[in-house]
């Protein structure tokens, strides 16, 4: 348990699209913060402390970019820190913003970032450059292609099919249609994502996630602000993190720690997340889950590592319809990752789409009696996870 | 604050580290750190990294550093700012009081990185990059700032860099350079006036790790004895534009301090036995030592600060080192006699952008 409680009080976001071309970085920065602190009835004299979620910044061709956003979320004068895990950064942003309040030193955070994945003409160029240079990035890996192996050793392992993840494509883009922050959305279907242009077996151009610009900002409150300014907050029961190694071949075969195809980190970091927030059956208890999945084969694999099924089943419950809204299990009601993927603020997207969920602000897309929601975000090599748990009440 | 330092570990410093890989260094540092604080990895709750992408050369450095940092199936975050930074996330995760036992590391091998290329870099497109601004660029507007506002002449800033190499060459865990003559202070050429090569903290190779624990993992481990308690900490930020307000006020470097003593519940910086100053040039020694009201009485930086070493990114880091091993005892031949309470400085951003302080007492 922490020291102190800590609750998402106010939740900010851009509109994500390709170009936003009549707003600056920072511009976009300080419209998603000033939406945050607008949505929790806060000014920027309220705010403490600032942490700042941004991933390479070889996105956006200024280094230390979170620096030149200083003055643009009001941070001048005050504690800010940026926090970058690769894709994951988002979530370990709003880990870092959890730990400024549960210390106590802190009663209110701004967790805030931006990203304009285009501003370089080849993302996955940049993303090569992730890998060591001595073995790794000459043999053209990426974030496609690592991704498109690990997927197709689960498919070997469960014999999942190139159209049970069309399925998820569809059930995504419709339910971005909800959302008006999405990037992509749209009544497509399986065959318009079987004949779209083939990437990286089995990935097709609609398996995977588009380069977003845009911005996401979270106010992050103690206990005292929040029964003060939130009559209906989102607290932060359960956070959960965990790092692998970066080489993909030790975490296959018989001595891995950790399957790479099954995305097994999650197992541990959901324990850690589930055991903070007293959560014991996650498919009875948890009603939402905004998953980070920047391609169509990334939930299945995360739903069983986090306990929601048993390995292999996620497939099988997708096509039944268990994921839809309102079923089962609502999965990305805001149409998750492949539709919007501003990657230095993805994971913050995540938790702010789930924290607007416990707090009733979902709009079209919102699920009906939610009382827990989980948010995840992965980076690096699949090698960086962390999960949080968002509930109606205290734990 | 509930927040010990059980273990540390101090990679030797040089200017051009050629024997090892960056991965080898970084495991090195925390292996050392964990064998000091007489803990296995396995029992870590926690990893916190500080690191730079820019400056170790790739897009997210932490993706092959993180398992040489000890991070291997743990809770990881790491932070961009500065070494100091990640001791302030460090901090903040224990005093959560969701984790108790943690291992920090940050490092930078400066040889290897374009160093002023990577400063210029962090010029947003549309003003500043134009103009060319570096690191050294700033620095120099930094000097023009507080030389007016505190009256700083090149002999002050002469004889401060002269103190602190005299300083830095009785540190082993420094680079032991020379002191320089003044001849060498009359030779050296500006790098932007009024600075002087001379008067800039070289830059190094080097990195840190040191091992965190909480009150209470204190108490359910009776045999440990930590090194230092952390009594305060405070760190901030200033505008990004590099005006003459900004320049010479110094105001985040003041509010840190306030912040911080005030947080170990002492009155002024003269109640501590000593503070290790993140002077990048004997311009920034001076402006620092005058700033204060009441000024510093203190020893200023025993360890040479970074004219003993410089491994830029942390820099700081390596500052909060010496203030441990200074509160316990260990800091060998720069060792401030009686030494029990210690602070320790970092920056970072363009001339100072940010500061971070933090206050150890000897336990």
């Amino acid at each position: 348990m922490p020291n102190h409680r800590v609750a998402v009080i106010g939740v900010g976001e851009t509109v994500f699209k390709t170009k936003i071309d009549d707003k600056t970085y920072v511009e976009l920065a300080q419209d998603a913060a000033k939406s945050a602190l607008d949505d929790a009835g806060l000014t920027p004299a309220d705010i403490d402390a600032i942490v700042f979620s941004m991933a390479p910044t070889q996105f956006m061709g200024v280094n230390d970019v979170d620096k030149w956003a200083v003055d643009s979320v009001w941070a001048s004068g005050k504690p800010f820190m940026r926090v970058h895990t690769g894709g994951a950064t988002g979530g370990s942003a709003l880990h870092a913003g959890y730990a400024h309040i549960a210390s106590g030193m802190y009663r209110t955070v701004l967790v805030v970032g931006a990203d304009r994945v285009t501003e370089t003409r080849d993302a996955q160029h940049i993303l090569n450059l992730i890998w060591d240079p001595f073995y790794e990035q000459d043999f053209a890996l990426n974030t496609v292609t690592m991704t498109a192996l690990s997927t197709q050793r689960y498919m070997h392992k469960y014999g999942t099919t190139e159209e049970q993840y069309a399925r998820v494509v569809v059930r995504s883009r419709k339910n971005a249609l909800k959302n008006p922050y999405a990037h992509l959305k749209g009544n497509i279907t399986v065959e318009d994502v079987m004949n779209s242009p083939r990437m990286s077996w089995p990935y097709k151009l609609f398996d995977i996630c588009p380069r977003s610009a845009g911005a996401a900002a979270l106010v992050l409150a103690n206990q005292e602000v929040t029964k003060e300014r939130c009559s209906r907050p989102a607290f932060i029961n359960g956070i959960g993190g965990t790092t692998s190694t970066v080489f993909m071949g030790d975490r296959v075969g018989p001595y891995a720690d950790a399957e790479l195809s099954d995305e097994a980190e999650f197992v541990s970091a959901g324990t850690a997340a589930y055991a903070d927030a007293a959560i014991t059956n996650p498919i009875k208890q948890i009603q939402v889950v905004e998953l980070y999945d920047p391609f169509s084969s990334v939930q299945f694999p995360q739903l069983e590592s986090l306990g929601f099924c048993k390995r292999g089943e996620a497939q099988n419950l997708s096509d039944e319809g268990a994921f839809d809204i309102g079923a089962l299990l609502s999965v990305n009601p805001s149409g998750g990752t492949l539709c919007s993927n501003p990657i230095g603020v993805t994971g913050l997207v995540r938790v702010a789409d789930a924290a607007l969920q416990v707090m009733g602000k979902a709009g079209e897309g919102q699920v009906a009696g939610v009382q827990n929601a989980l948010a995840t975000a992965i980076g690096g090599s699949v090698q960086f996870v962390n999960c949080t748990i968002l509930g109606a009440d205290y734990v | 604050m509930d927040t010990y330092i059980l273990g540390l570990a101090v990679h030797p410093s040089s200017a051009w580290i050629v024997d090892k890989r960056l991965e080898e260094m970084v495991f090195d540092t925390a292996k050392a750190a964990l064998e000091s604080a007489r803990i296995s990895r396995q029992e870590l709750d926690h990893v916190t990294i500080a690191t730079c992408d820019e400056l170790d050369g790739r897009s997210i450095s932490s993706m092959l550093l993180s398992a040489p940092a000890g991070a291997y199936l743990k809770d990881e975050i790491k932070t961009t700012d500065s070494g100091l930074t990640g001791l302030c996330l460090e901090a903040l995760r224990i005093e959560s009081g969701r984790f108790h036992l943690g291992l920090l590391s940050s490092w930078n091998k400066s040889s290897k990185a374009p160093f002023e290329d990577v400063m210029r870099m962090r010029c947003e497109p549309f003003y500043t990059r134009d103009v060319g601004l570096n690191a050294s660029i700033a620095d120099g507007f930094f000097a023009q700032g507080i030389e007016r506002a505190y009256g700083i002449g090149e002999t002050d800033v002469n004889s401060a860099v002269t103190a602190r190499y005299a300083q830095a060459s009785k540190n082993e865990r420094g680079m032991r350079a020379a002191v320089p003559s003044a001849e060498a202070f009359a030779a050296s050429p500006y790098v932007s006036v009024p600075l002087r090569e001379i008067q800039k903290a070289p830059i190094t190779d080097g990195g840190v790790s040191m091992v965190f624990c909480s009150g209470k993992w204190l108490n359910d481990h009776p045999d440990q004895r930590p090194l230092a308690r952390l009594s305060g900490l405070a760190w901030l930020i200033e505008n990004y534009q590099l005006g003459q307000e900004r320049l010479s006020k110094l105001r985040g470097f003041k509010e840190t301090v306030r912040r911080a003593v005030a947080m170990s519940g002492l009155q002024d910086l003269s109640q501590l036995d000593l503070i290790e100053l993140d002077s990048q040039t004997g311009f920034h020694d001076v402006a620092y030592r005058r700033a204060l009201n009441p000024p510093i009485t203190c020893q200023v930086s025993p360890s040479g600060g970074p004219f003993a070493q410089n491994p830029y990114f942390c820099t700081g880091l390596v500052h909060a080192a010496e203030a441990v091993l200074q509160v316990s005892g260990r800091a060998g031949a720069v060792q401030v006699k009686g030494a029990k309470r210690a602070a320790a400085h970092g920056c970072y951003g363009f001339a100072q952008q940010g500061n971070a302080i933090a206050i150890f007492e000897g336990v």
